[in-house]
């Protein structure tokens, strides 16, 4: 019965600050950014260069 | 009775790090500059690059910048932290552990250059990768800690931005580039033995063998001078040479006088308060130089895409 009790309880594990989770999802944000950017770009010079995108000169 | 103290388990690091402390990490202001030349190198290059193309190599080769000034911090943390100009950087403060501006630095460094190879060129790629590779192993591993030349060699690295740039805009190496690159080589010694003429107390607690303080200052006021000599005939020669224009010409021509006047003026000043003003001149009209020298390459680009008749 106590056992019970016990697994109902919240877990102990690291429980986040306000300045802790402010600043992760400041970066999460940072880095899905940054992908986004990438994405576009890749994107981007695709359409610029059509075909031409598959040769790659030295 | 308890086998583990529970006390004596510390918890793990969380990390309270913002996106300014990364951003602090890329060295903005350097990069500022790399932006700036290499902005130059491309628009200076024969040819037309498409704009989508020009952006994706400028932002590339900025990122690349950023990744060095990342990994030079990683591997600088304990010297950073003895000297007042740079204790407050990112990872003394303790906003960013070694480990994460290295895993950072690292990832900047690869998708900066295989974005640059993939999209735009591998030879512009591969001269990234050998300018961040420079940068962090050359001069800040092996040359920074261990000679007084340390910033003369190490000062390839910061000028060869405009010739990754040109490389990515034309796929080839030509005269112009090499002789920006040449320009910015021999405008370092100057402006950092400058900066280290009025920090030479900080280089010194750090042990980081600075000019000033392995040879001392009067020997560095020398070099200074010479190495401006050098630097005034370099960024001067383009135009008798013929490859750039008399208004470039005639513009280092003024702004290399004012450079050979104040290297003179940090040569003959050598005690007190003089002293210092006039080396705190020269690194401040340093920057004021070279900024001047590429920005009038720049506008003489745009005023003939503009106007093409007034050439």
């Amino acid at each position: 019965m106590a056992r019970a009790m016990a697994d109902n309880r919240e877990p102990d594990g690291i429980v986040l600050t306000e300045a802790q989770k402010k600043s992760r999802r400041e970066r999460s944000i940072a880095i899905a950014l940054a992908l986004g950017v990438l994405v576009v770009l890749f994107f981007a010079v695709t359409m610029v260069k059509g075909p031409g995108v598959l040769v790659r000169p030295m | 009775m308890s086998v583990v103290d529970h006390n004596a388990i510390e918890s793990p690091r969380i990390s309270e790090a913002d996106v300014a402390d990364y951003i602090a990490l890329l060295k903005p202001r350097v990069m500022s500059l790399v932006i700036f030349t290499a902005l130059v190198g491309l628009m200076i290059a024969p040819g037309h690059v498409h704009p989508v193309l020009a952006f994706t190599s400028i932002l590339c080769i900025a990122v690349g910048a950023g990744a060095s000034g990342a990994l030079n911090m990683w591997y600088e943390s304990d010297i950073d932290a003895l000297m007042s100009r740079t204790a407050n950087r990112p990872i003394p403060r303790g906003r960013i552990t070694r480990a994460e501006a290295l895993t950072f630095g690292m990832t900047l460094a690869f998708f900066s250059v295989m974005t640059l190879g993939v999209l735009v060129n591998w030879f512009a790629g591969a001269l990234l990768a050998f300018t961040i590779f420079f940068y962090v192993v050359i001069y800040t591993m092996a040359l920074k800690r261990w000679t007084a030349q340390n910033i003369v060699i190490g000062g390839a690295a910061g000028a060869l931005p405009p010739v990754v740039a040109w490389v990515a805009a034309t796929g080839s190496l030509s005269m112009e580039p090499l002789l920006l690159f040449l320009i910015i080589f021999f405008w370092t010694p100057p402006h950092f033995w400058a900066l280290a003429l009025f920090r030479s107390d900080d280089y010194a607690r750090a042990g980081v063998p600075m000019l000033p303080v392995v040879a001392g200052p009067d020997a560095t006021r020398l070099q200074i001078l010479l190495y401006t000599v050098v630097l005034v005939a370099v960024a001067f020669a383009p135009w008798p040479l013929g490859y750039f224009d008399a208004v470039y010409g005639l513009t280092s021509l003024v702004l290399g006088g004012g450079m050979l006047a104040l290297a003179i003026n940090v040569y003959r000043r050598r005690q007190g308060s003089q002293a210092l003003r006039a080396t705190r001149k020269l690194f401040a009209f340093s920057i004021l130089y070279l900024f001047a020298l590429f920005a009038v390459l720049l506008l003489e680009v745009v005023v003939h895409a503009l106007a093409p008749s007034i050439w």
